[in-house]
């Protein structure tokens, strides 16, 4: 029975992470990675790694079936949730941004139409700024809903930019910083604070 | 975001539970049983007197009783005369109002107990589900000693060993003074507090050390920052002393350090933790704070302190700690131990029930025979204690 179960979040942090999981003494076989099993133990055994899509990180670490999880702080600022965060790791660093078509000004505009995959940041960050603003949430794509005037701007991730440039999109407003995060379930702190402070003592060491 | 239910025939509403809420029934609802029993006989055991609580209550009693934002998870609705009523979200705020008012003029210290549904609208996080959940807990008001918090503590401990938990559960300990006075010391305004105590709260230690920078020395800021990062025995304690120089906080470090002297003396030890990290609530409680975990629970199964200005929102101000445990998540864990025959408290339930069973007898199809007799045999049986089902027909 491993000591601890890791979450990992599916997708654009997963390669780093596990970079980062293997160098601080968590690493998973190559053969093992290439499999296409959603559970996998660690070379040492201490570690057993769940692969979920990233929403889902929060959900498996506050009920503790996974007592630890890496995951953007974009999704833990989307869901709201009730965890620990030992420490931000250095990977997938992105942006938040507000981003609109390429020369027009929202300002003007008395109802804002936003669509987004985050409809909850988006409400609290024109919430908290007074806008009036029609929230429509998309599960992707999102950087098309401008160009076909099914919104007047979006809220979404970006890494480089490229994306909302070749969409005839620019950066209105940055509204959050996003970096990876390490998660952990408040029980599991107390309960297996052992296992948890090694694993932070290790990852901490590989940032600085 | 609004979601649209379009075709919802009458049939699903009336087959559907609202979220949250949910039935209990064959061996889990008599281990829930159990376990209320449990409890309430230990509260019996140290003295504690059992009170009931209006279910429905005036809206701002919690907001006196639990604060503003604990208060707004609560099912709201109006009375006939438009005041704001709720589904009472926690018991302790009544309790804390029937010792100022009804119990006002009683000799001290007061000792009351509860098992009760609370109700909350708004659950806390993912894990938290259930919008009714059932508090078992109790209010020692009306002493300020050691004494006093001790005797909860050892209560909660008892109370989970009954439960046959041994050994699986950790009680951190902490007290709101620390933080308090780190925070005068440094002098925070308002947000700036909030600031630290929620880099606290989540444990993350270099943003904190990050903010303490601005106030203090690099090494104290790491210093203090590893500190609250981490729970431990009695060189936490040390550790404390090494790096806050301020009174209020040195007065809450020796009033914990002379609680865990007593656990160390009671070989409680292992299940304790000092949890100098535990910073929620810092506006409700005022002296010790505990959480209470148990393995195979995501989620804290209780939690309790002091809080010796409760009382005075109701016109009389003394000291009171006590705790609450969560009922339904105590029966979960219990019942999950029962499926895999671990606990002896679910096979004592088990065998009582099974026991009842073997002598149950089937009575026969009642239409040729005469109904009194029947009866008769049945209250024969029953006052000899067995367990009868009658058959019946059709």
């Amino acid at each position: 029975m491993p000591d601890l179960t890791i979450a990992v979040a599916k997708g654009r942090l997963q390669d780093e992470a596990l970079a980062l999981l293997a160098a601080a003494g968590a690493g998973v076989s190559s053969q093992d990675l290439s499999s296409r099993r959603l559970a996998l133990e660690d070379e040492s055994g201490r570690y057993r790694f769940i692969f979920v899509k990233p929403a889902d990180v929060p959900v498996y670490v506050e009920h503790g079936i996974a007592d630890c999880g890496v995951v953007g702080r974009d999704v833990l600022l989307e869901s709201g949730t009730d965890l620990l965060q030992p420490l931000t790791l250095e990977i997938g660093r992105c942006r938040i941004v507000v981003a609109g078509r390429t020369g027009t000004s929202l300002s003007e505009l008395g109802m804002l139409r936003v669509a987004t995959k985050y409809p909850q940041i988006a409400a609290a960050h024109f919430g908290a700024r007074g806008r009036p603003v029609e929230i429509i949430e998309l599960s992707g794509s999102v950087e098309l809903a401008p160009g076909l005037d099914l919104a007047d701007c979006i809220v979404d991730l970006v890494q480089s930019g490229r994306t909302l440039r070749e969409n005839g999109l620019e950066e209105v407003e940055v509204i959050s910083e996003s970096t990876g995060r390490l998660v952990v379930n408040r029980a599991s702190y107390q309960l297996k604070a052992k296992a948890i402070a090694d694993l932070i003592d290790a990852l901490s060491h590989e940032i600085s | 975001m609004p979601v649209l239910h379009r075709n919802m025939d009458h049939t699903e509403s009336l087959s559907k539970i609202p979220a949250g809420m949910r039935y209990y029934f064959g061996l889990e609802a008599r281990l829930r049983r159990t376990v209320e029993e449990t409890g309430m006989s230990i509260f019996d055991g140290w003295s504690y007197e059992e009170i009931t609580t209006p279910t429905v209550d005036y809206y701002s009693l919690f907001e006196h009783g639990m604060g503003k934002s604990e208060a707004h998870r609560a099912f709201r609705f109006t009375d006939t005369d438009g005041r704001l009523l709720a589904l009472r979200p926690d018991v302790t705020s009544a309790t804390a109002r029937a010792a100022a008012t009804l119990f006002a003029e009683r000799e001290r210290p007061l000792r009351l107990c509860y098992a009760a549904p609370v109700f909350r609208q708004q659950p806390e996080s993912h894990a938290e589900w259930r919008r009714e959940s059932t508090q078992i807990g109790c209010e020692l008001i009306g002493a300020n000693t050691r004494v006093a918090d001790l005797e909860v503590l050892v209560i909660a401990s008892e109370f989970l060993r009954r439960l046959d938990l041994d050994g699986t559960y950790a009680i951190t300990l902490n007290d709101v003074g620390i933080f308090k006075g780190v925070a005068e010391s440094l002098r925070l305004e308002a947000t700036s507090r909030e600031e630290m105590r929620q880099l606290i709260d989540v444990r993350n230690a270099a943003d904190l050390e990050r903010f303490l920078t601005r106030y203090t020395s690099t090494g104290k800021a790491q210093a203090f920052a590893q500190l609250m990062q981490l729970s431990g025995k009695r060189e936490s304690l040390d550790l404390a002393r090494a790096v806050i120089s301020n009174e209020q906080s040195l007065a809450a470090l020796d009033r914990l350090e002379s609680l865990w002297s007593v656990i160390e003396s009671l070989d409680l030890t292992s299940c304790f933790e000092i949890d100098l990290g535990d910073v929620a609530r810092l506006d409700y409680y005022t002296g010790l704070t505990f959480k209470i975990y148990v393995k195979g629970a995501g989620y804290r199964v209780g939690s309790g302190g002091r809080y010796d200005g409760l009382t005075a929102s109701f016109g009389k101000a003394e000291p009171a700690v006590g705790f609450v445990l969560d009922l339904d998540a105590l029966t979960e864990l219990v019942h999950r131990r029962a499926a895999l025959e671990s606990s002896t408290l679910a096979s004592q339930t088990r065998l009582q029930e099974s026991t009842a069973r073997d002598r149950e007898e089937q009575q026969p199809e009642n239409s040729s025979r005469d109904r009194s007799e029947l009866f008769i045999e049945a209250l024969k049986r029953r006052a000899k204690g067995d367990r009868v089902s009658l058959k019946l027909g059709r």
